[in-house]
């Protein structure tokens, strides 16, 4: 993983005082809790000692964590071991003896991380978006960014909307994302796709190059707002990608079937996928994605150097 | 006040815990407990009761060991099932028959893995609170499994500061006035000895065994055969009655590990719900365990640059792990004698009075 990139591993709600939360970036197993004062702390999820895992421990009343196995104690924010409480008394610890800790920073409802602590924190979302929600998907972090990209209809469902073969705007660098706008039809009695001359609405589809994190635009042909959503995904354990979520339905939506939208939930995140229709998924709006990650990641070589 | 004791032992080129805290340090570092594969040992693989005319199939490091009795009763163990035309292959653990050298003793069948030559009773463990013919009622007898690598399993054991996080519901947790830890070595066991002062009394002494006070003191050995991955776990309990338990951690794989248990509590009165529920609560415990142990076990698969961290509390579980990797490297040599009787009465070590 890259050190100083933001990773959203969580939703505020999945994290607690009351019980640690394990979540991977990659192969990297990390635990999360809130400390005493609500603040997020995230520790590798590996005790230093034998090597089990924090997140089977539990939050002390001071906000420290506690690991199951022997009672290591840890400080969150620096992951300094605070106490082994079989070692009756007063102890100090050498400064080695600590977790890993990793940067936090909570913001729109999102737990983000970053392998160094002492990046700067990434800018503010905002207000949490309302509907929100976690699915563990078994395909591969660029796998599913591509697979957003060549057929959302794989990976997510937006009542009511069907998602076109046809791009507005096919998939271009703006400002450091990867973006493009596809053409979708309300799911009603209509001519297919490939014989209709007008397309109701447009889903943009904004990409961070390297973390995958993604806005996702749903316009009507006036160009008003029906669904905003941030798509979250983070490489796990075992090829796996977790995808946190959020959303907001736009409160003003003229016609019948924007309004519809409303009913029940508007955006499902799929945790299965159809392996068979992705096997046959032809790479088109992804094609090349990857040289543009790469181009990006060339312009922000040289910035980081010189930061 | 933790306090750490150790009788001073003699010390000879011979001893494996070197005194250069250096390079001591540097082996306890260098555990990878998957690698080692221990042999010319007797594992006890099976409860006496469990082998009878059909073959059970057992596994030590995956090498099969099939079991059965003869008309007459004595036990059988082969390298390949009876029924198997197939097996083409024969270790050099068997003879020309693929037999294995076999041994009934304390109510276990026990199989040497190793050079047969060198098969000798007089290699077999001292488990001075088991009869040596057996014959434990099936209550105080069990099986079960821990999902990780047998040293591990032996490790967590001899630690016994992990029994007051992970097992506190069932053996009570850490609160006491003064802990002691004594440990000592020979070149084939170590044992530890723990003293607690004042600790709050196990759960279930309270809730099964008729125990109302709200302390009690605590002294518990954990004696580990280190070859054939064996332990005693004996604590005595005041109030309370003792605990006599053998841990056999028989590494069928490098990453499981099957223990038949024997958890004699004929020491307890018939009358005493104690002497019933003490055997079962293995169950739990192993789970609880099994818990910790098995996330830990691939984080000990590959070399890893980061240096565990230790406490004076780990003093047992570090000279475990030097002795294994000794034991290991001299039979890397080709040196698989034993330099110590593991066979010699060891109640006077553990502090067993026969009551």
């Amino acid at each position: 993983m890259t050190e100083a990139v933001w990773w959203a591993v969580a939703r505020s709600e999945e994290v607690s005082a009351d019980k640690p939360l394990n979540v991977d970036l990659g192969d990297q197993p990390i635990v999360l809790w809130r400390d005493a004062n609500g603040v997020v702390r995230a520790l590798e999820d590996r005790c230093p000692h034998r090597r089990a895992p924090l997140s089977l421990g539990c939050i002390l009343g001071s906000g420290a964590i506690q690991c199951g196995y022997h009672g290591w104690t840890y400080d969150g924010e620096t992951g300094r071991l605070i106490n082994i409480p079989n070692l009756k008394g007063e102890r100090k610890y050498p400064p080695v003896y600590k977790a890993k800790p990793f940067g936090v920073h909570e913001s729109g409802g999102f737990v983000r991380l970053c392998a160094d602590v002492k990046a700067p924190p990434p800018a503010d979302d905002g207000d949490a978006l309302p509907l929100s929600g976690t699915a563990t998907v078994a395909l591969q972090h660029e796998q599913y960014v591509d697979a957003l990209f060549d057929d959302p209809s794989l990976l997510i469902s937006i009542k009511g909307v069907r998602f076109s073969p046809y791009l507005f705007a096919e998939l271009t660098e703006q400002e450091g994302q990867l973006m493009l706008e596809r053409s979708c039809q309300w799911a009603s009695p209509h001519w297919p796709a490939p014989f209709s001359s007008e397309f109701p609405l447009s889903l943009r589809i904004a990409s961070d190059a390297v973390t995958g994190e993604t806005d996702l635009t749903l316009l009507d042909d006036e160009f008003n707002l029906l669904l905003h959503a941030t798509l979250a995904p983070v490489p796990a354990a075992r090829g796996v990608t977790q995808v946190r979520w959020r959303a907001v339905l736009s409160p003003e939506r003229s016609g019948l079937q924007s309004k519809i939208m409303g009913v029940g939930t508007p955006l499902k995140v799929h945790e299965n996928i159809d392996g068979a229709a992705l096997r046959v998924l032809k790479p088109s709006a992804s094609i090349h994605a990857n040289d543009l990650r790469e181009k990006i990641a060339a312009r922000s070589a040289p910035q980081d150097e010189v930061a | 006040m933790l306090d750490i004791h150790e009788k001073p032992e003699p010390t000879t080129h011979d001893d494996p815990i070197t005194s250069d805290p250096r390079e001591f340090a540097s082996r306890v570092n260098s555990w990878m407990p998957h690698d080692l594969m221990l042999i010319d040992a007797w594992f006890p693989l099976a409860h006496s009761f469990a082998v009878g005319k059909k073959p059970v199939r057992r596994a030590v490091y995956s090498q099969p060991f099939f079991l059965w009795r003869e008309a007459n009763g004595n036990v059988i163990a082969a390298e390949t099932h009876p029924n198997d035309m197939l097996a083409a292959t024969k270790s050099e653990y068997t003879d020309a028959d693929g037999r294995y050298p076999v041994i009934e003793k304390y109510g276990y069948v026990w199989g040497w893995l190793g050079n047969p030559d060198n098969a000798a009773p007089e290699h077999i463990p001292s488990l001075p609170y088991l009869p040596e013919d057996g014959g434990l009622p099936l209550h105080m007898l069990g099986t079960v499994r821990f999902d990780c690598c047998a040293p591990l399993s032996l490790e967590n054991l001899i630690d016994l500061t992990h029994a007051d996080f992970i097992h506190a519901d069932v053996v009570g947790d850490e609160k006491m006035d003064k802990e002691t830890v004594e440990v000592f070595h020979d070149s084939e066991t170590i044992t530890m000895v723990r003293t607690c002062v004042n600790k709050s009394v196990a759960p279930i002494m309270k809730v099964f065994g008729g125990v109302r006070d709200d302390v009690q003191q605590v002294r518990q050995v954990i004696r580990i055969y280190l070859r054939s991955h064996a332990a005693i776990a004996y604590g005595r309990f005041s109030p309370g009655d003792n605990v006599q338990l053998f841990h056999p951690c028989v590494p069928e794989t490098r990453d499981r590990t099957r223990l038949d248990y024997a958890m004699n509590t004929s020491n307890v009165k018939k009358t005493n719900p104690f002497r019933y529920m003490m055997p079962k609560a293995s169950y739990k415990v192993s789970r609880q365990d099994s818990s910790m142990t098995s996330p830990q076990s691939p984080r000990y698969m590959q070399p890893e640059k980061r240096k565990d961290l230790h406490s004076p509390l780990d003093e047992a579980g570090q000279k475990y792990r030097v002795l294994m990797l000794s034991l290991a490297e001299r039979q890397a040599n080709g040196d698989y004698a034993y330099r110590d009787n593991v066979s010699a009465d060891c109640s006077e070590i553990i502090g067993y009075d026969g009551k």
